[in-house]
């Protein structure tokens, strides 16, 4: 038998126009952490689900415990052993913990002798006793919709080993949790390994594969870029091979002259569907010339702040003030032409129309007024007429033009839309929400340079983002936002990256008072 | 975009090949069933007329059945465009023309006042209809098929009370006449040696056509519209009043249903049958459907139910085929072109991976 | 009084194994509008069949009543598959699928049913005319006062049908499979990731919905009007679709739902009858399930949870 548990060789997927996975071979062996890094889009999610038997590659094998396999479906990687925890957790909200976990391989009782029917009490027995044996304490009758996601995270855990997985993958395990869940999760995964599970974990995060990875593969752009082991290489040259060249950490940016006060929040509070108050109490403010940067964990809150300014969601307490005037009640039309710019977090479902023209949404938020239209009628020339300056301007391709249907358009190219729309509204305020979230890096450049222009002119702007590189690189000043709380607000110069980090952890500025 | 304009047309032929399957198997000769169809609507000469009737007596008399179909698959298609199922276009349709009838149709007023009341007060009796029940949907957050159909039935048994206690004709069974001064058809009006019936709401239908177009295509409430219907979070996003904007659509749809309703039961017909719900309304959806959701395309589709549904009662007496073979063929038709959607994804994908 | 509970049960039984049916359909996440199509296919196959073997019986048997049980049971099923095909195979838009398969299964019962009449009876009619049901008491308790009303002139079908609810309920809320089809209307993400064809599971919903809609369309053809025509099209699809929203999804509420509206209407009925109004102030009555229905909504609506993946295309790429 090979020392491996896993071997991919040559595996090669194509989708319609990218080559996926390039001929990518990777072996692992049993009751190691292997990690897989890569950016967005670099392949890794494709390489395991194959794994997982979600696809079939276009070319190569893949041999578990030294026998080659065609896995056709999850099912069947389920019987092999392999489990996978998905980043969007599959699981039936109205359901309790031991009904998810059961389902599909549910403990059956007879009733009366011939009924077959769900065996409830073993199944909560059942639950029990796997959650204990491996330190993953539940409750088997809570509902899923009354717990958090990092005890959603557990069942999904729970639901691999409750199928005697051996082999765990974890997509993206930390996007969705806080500094604290992260620790206890990667002490999770420890265990796992103790007890002698193969740990596969795919991630973009070279602080976690540092962390307790012993060995890390790099995926850049569908090609396999090299194996490494984790304990003799530094996260710099991680990340340079993760990008495929060398990182440029540094944006160009004059020196900042602010100016007036654009965009005043005081005490905002503003409570979520389940009237759980997911900002807290923030109040900061930007000024004209300034990058105001939001930096923290996903999940903390920054999404709301950013809704509630643009008007997509009430605040319950607090004000908001725009160029000196109270919108907190204002509609969303009236911010807009009162001079606000909002680039949201989900470009596809929020920030475009995806089954309208190009032309019809570089105009969506002007297309009611003079040269677009006359009274209540449009004036169908100017929006073609506007749009092709703007796709000259901003270099946005598509195929058919100013007629492109949205949807058909690459996600880089839908990002320079919005974009070109927002900036050319000429607001005072632009509110950038994850501006480059799954791009590739000369799309991130160019994104970069864009909002650093702006903010030369005068615009005010409110940047909220995950990445803490973009954060040190971009903004003037920092505001770190942990649990809905803004933690903590100082000029850029005055934080490293290591206590933005902290205070993102909310464990910042612990020692500066001890 | 336009390439895929074919698919309703392959949806037709499919379904003509499927009906004629049938007819042959009953051992009637298909080609002539179809040709007593076109014949039955006035769109190809009949062996024989009966006195004062041609070609062009049947040709009015189809364009009568063709108003209310037009119509009420326009009412479909405006709802459909600001993403909202108009399930109700029926019981829209009873509603506002039984307002007419209570109000101008047993008057005494003169045609001249009677006809434009009648359709006034139709569009907006519908509209009034269809913006409860997008008010509804943007209130109380009910689903508009849902709300559309307790509507259909709530508006069907309290008209139908109304007729049974106060305005039936007991040997009819139904509502009784209309004058002829509302009724929007002009019946057996003698041109040259022709008595025909002249349907004034066919140009009514067209005006509402063009109208439509120009709504969607080039007001800013059409704009709105297709936003919303499209995409809702992203209209919201830009500042689009998303619950109003649904409201206004169904008040629009509305008003069209209740156009068609007045056609239908003051043109078409003259008297309302109690307990029943027209089938147009339902049809409609279909027609909205095979035209491709634009209005244009609604013309043709609703030409061709209309030309099945009118000219069957010759084929039946002619070919000796079923009257409700027509109605049959039209649901292979529906049937067929629902799958439509799939074909066209199964089309784009191929194409893309060529 | 004992009127209204013997014609309140014979009304809404039938609606209530309907509205079964249109909550398995919908609790797998299928938009079922079309249950007013099915039940009359159903119907109008039921029917078909009790009229061929009918020479073979005394007037009297029951047999071929519950043979036409059988098929239309069956012919519900049959057609089902048509709403199945086009809303999981070909993804089509689930509420115009059901328009359409409501349009479709009007107009070719009508056809046929004249066509057959026509060329295998020789009759010109639009109507198959099915015997009379014979009704049945059951000795002794009905003799109870108010509640032995339940058990007194009980058609053949309500003690089925009561039988199949309860093996439907039983298989819904305690069998693995339930659970599968249920998780496939919260999310059927999930039961893919738990091994479990999502497709598969809809499919059986859709085809339990068509069977017992069928079901429905038969036990409504013998009792309203003892025959099969057009008539059947009158909108029990719909009410027992109202019933299911009313009772929010669930098969005990949706029970209360059916109760309410057949006791509202054999109620509504018999009151009209003791005031002697006439019978035209019936149709008041019939208006009653519907407006309870919209105002349930608007009052309670926040509380009234349609399945969370209902509606939706299940694509197994997208999340």
């Amino acid at each position: 038998m090979s020392e491996y548990i896993i071997e991919m060789n040559h595996i090669t997927k194509r989708f319609p126009g990218i080559v996926a996975n390039d001929d990518i071979s990777i072996q692992i062996r049993k009751g190691e952490i292997y990690a897989i890094l890569g950016e967005n889009g670099a392949g890794k999610s494709t390489l395991m689900s194959m794994l997982f038997g979600m696809y079939e590659p276009d070319e190569g094998e893949i041999v578990i415990r030294g026998e080659k396999v065609r896995i056709e479906s999850p099912n069947h990687a389920t019987r092999l052993n392999i489990g996978m925890v998905h980043q969007h957790f599959k699981l039936v909200s109205n359901y309790t913990i031991a009904e998810n976990i059961v389902m599909g391989m549910e403990p059956v009782k007879k009733t009366l002798g011939i009924f077959k029917s769900l065996d409830q009490r073993r199944a909560n027995e059942e639950i029990r006793a796997l959650s204990e044996k491996f330190g993953l304490e539940v409750d088997p009758t809570k509902v899923i919709e009354n717990i958090n996601v990092s005890m959603q995270q557990r069942v999904e855990i729970l639901k691999m080993l409750y199928r005697e997985a051996e082999i765990l993958i974890f997509d993206e395990p930390t996007a969705v949790l806080t500094p604290q869940e992260i620790e206890f999760l990667l002490e999770i995964i420890e265990g796992l390994r103790r007890d002698g599970k193969t740990i596969i974990l795919i991630t973009h995060k070279l602080e976690e594969i540092k962390k307790i990875a012993d060995r890390c593969a790099i995926l850049c752009r569908g090609k396999l870029i090299d194996v490494l082991d984790v304990k003799n290489t530094d996260t710099k040259t991680m990340a340079n091979l993760m990008v495929g060249r060398e990182v440029n950490f540094s944006v160009d940016k004059p020196e900042a002259h602010f100016g007036e006060e654009i965009l005043k929040v005081e005490h905002l509070t503003v409570q979520n569907e389940d009237k759980f108050e997911v900002v807290k109490d923030v109040s900061f403010s930007v000024r004209g010339g300034e990058i105001f940067a939001v930096a923290g964990v996903s999940g903390n809150g920054q999404v709301e702040l950013a809704d509630a300014v643009a008007g997509l969601l009430k605040p319950s307490h607090g004000r908001i003030l725009l160029n000196g005037k109270d919108i907190t009640h204002s509609s969303i039309r009236s911010r807009n032409l009162e001079g606000m710019s909002y680039i949201p977090e989900d470009r596809q479902n929020v920030g475009l129309v995806m089954d309208m023209s190009l032309s019809d949404n570089l105009a969506l938020k002007n297309y009611f007024e003079a040269p677009f239209s006359r009274g209540a009628v449009i004036e169908g020339e100017e929006f073609v007429r506007y749009s092709d300056g703007l796709i000259d301007k901003y270099d946005i391709r598509s195929g058919q033009g100013s007629d492109t249907i949205v949807r058909s358009m690459s996600g880089g190219n839908q990002q320079k839309a919005v974009i070109a729309r927002e900036i050319e509204l000429d607001s005072s305020l632009l509110i950038f929400v994850q501006p480059t979230r799954g791009l590739d890096i000369g799309a991130i450049e160019n994104i970069h340079r864009q909002i650093v222009e702006q903010r030369n002119k005068g615009k005010a702007v409110l940047l909220i983002s995950l990445e803490l590189d973009e954060v040190m690189n971009l903004a003037d000043t920092i505001g770190v936002i942990y649990n809905g709380k803004i933690e903590k607000i100082a000029d850029a110069g005055t934080l490293t990256p290591g206590e933005v980090g902290e205070f993102m952890m909310g464990v910042g500025g612990r020692h500066e008072k001890a | 975009m336009k390439k895929h304009d074919w698919i309703p047309v392959f949806t037709v032929l499919l379904s003509l090949i499927l009906g004629a399957a049938v007819i042959a198997l009953l051992g009637k000769n298909p080609f002539q069933a179809y040709y007593n169809l076109l014949q039955g609507s006035g769109l190809a000469p009949k062996a024989s007329y009966a006195g004062h009737k041609g070609m062009i007596t049947d040709f009015t008399s189809f364009l009568n059945a063709l108003t209310p179909m037009l119509l009420a698959s326009l009412s479909v298609l405006i709802a459909l465009k600001a993403g909202l199922f108009n399930i109700g276009v029926s019981g829209q349709m009873l509603a506002a023309a039984f307002s007419a009838t209570v109000l101008v149709g047993y008057s005494e007023l003169p045609a001249v006042l009677a006809k434009p009341l009648v359709i006034l007060i139709g569009f907006i009796v519908g509209a009034l209809v269809g913006g409860l029940v997008g008010f509804l949907r943007h209130r109380f957050n009910i689903n508009e098929v849902v709300s559309t159909i307790m509507c259909n039935y709530i508006i069907q048994y309290v008209v139908s009370f109304f007729i049974n206690v106060f305005f039936v004709d007991p040997v009819s069974r139904q509502s009784k006449n209309i004058g002829a001064a509302a009724r929007l058809t002009l019946v057996d009006v003698a041109v040259g040696d022709y008595k025909m019936d002249i349907p004034f709401g066919i140009l009514l239908a067209v005006v509402v056509v063009a109208a439509t177009v120009f709504l969607l295509g080039k007001t800013t409430l059409g704009f709105e519209i297709k936003a919303v219907g499209f995409g809702s979070r992203a209209a919201e996003y830009a500042g689009i009043r998303v619950g109003r904007t649904r409201v206004l659509a169904m008040m629009l749809s509305g008003g069209m249903a209740g156009l068609a309703g007045v056609t239908y039961y003051l043109g078409y017909f003259a008297s309302i049958q109690p307990r029943v719900l027209a089938s147009t309304g339902y049809d409609a959806i279909a027609v909205a459907l095979l035209g491709n959701s634009s209005p244009i395309g609604i013309i043709f589709s609703s030409f061709l139910i209309t030309v099945i549904s009118k000219g069957s009662t010759y084929m039946s007496s002619t070919a000796g085929v079923q009257a409700e073979m027509a109605s049959a063929l039209t649901g292979f038709i529906l049937l067929i072109s629902a799958c439509g959607a799939y074909v066209r994804e199964k089309i784009n994908r191929w194409k893309e991976n060529r | 009084m004992n009127t209204i509970i013997i014609d309140g049960l014979s009304f809404a039984l039938p609606l209530f194994i309907m509205a079964i049916g249109g909550i398995y359909c919908e609790r797998s996440g299928v938009t079922n509008l079309a249950i007013e199509g099915l039940q009359g296919f159903g119907a109008f196959c039921g029917a078909l069949f009790a009229v061929c073997i009918a020479p073979f019986f005394a007037g009297d048997s029951p047999v071929p009543f519950y043979l036409a049980m059988i098929f239309a049971f069956l012919g519900g099923m049959l057609f089902s598959l048509l709403h199945a095909m086009l809303c999981i195979r070909f993804k089509a838009n689930q509420v115009i699928s059901g328009v359409v398969i409501n349009i479709l299964a009007m107009s070719l019962t009508e056809f046929m049913t004249k066509q057959i009449n026509a060329s295998v009876f020789q009759a010109a009619s639009n109507k198959f005319v099915l015997g009379v049901s014979a009704r049945v008491t059951v000795p002794g308790i009905s003799a109870v006062p108010v509640l032995g009303a339940v058990f007194t002139s009980l058609y053949p079908f309500e003690p089925v049908i009561a039988l199949i609810a309860f093996i439907a309920w039983y298989v819904l809320y305690k069998t693995p499979f339930g659970l599968h089809l249920r998780a496939c209307g919260d999310n059927p993400h999930a039961v893919d990731a738990a091994g479990i064809e999502v497709g598969r599971v809809r499919l059986i919903a859709v085809m339990v919905s068509g069977a017992l809609s069928g079901l429905g369309g038969i036990c409504f053809a013998y009792s309203i009007s003892a025959n099969f025509s057009s008539n059947i099209y009158s909108g029990y699809g719909y009410l027992a679709i109202a019933a299911l929203i009313f009772g929010n999804w669930k098969i005990l509420p949706t029970l209360g739902a059916c109760l309410l509206f057949g006791f509202a209407r054999s109620g509504g009925y018999e009151l009209v009858k003791i005031l002697e109004m006439p019978s035209s102030y019936q149709d008041l009555v019939m208006v009653l399930p519907y407006v309870l229905t919209l105002l349930m909504l608007v009052f309670f609506g926040r509380k009234n949870h349609s399945p969370r993946a209902l509606g939706v295309i299940y694509d197994k790429g997208a999340r």
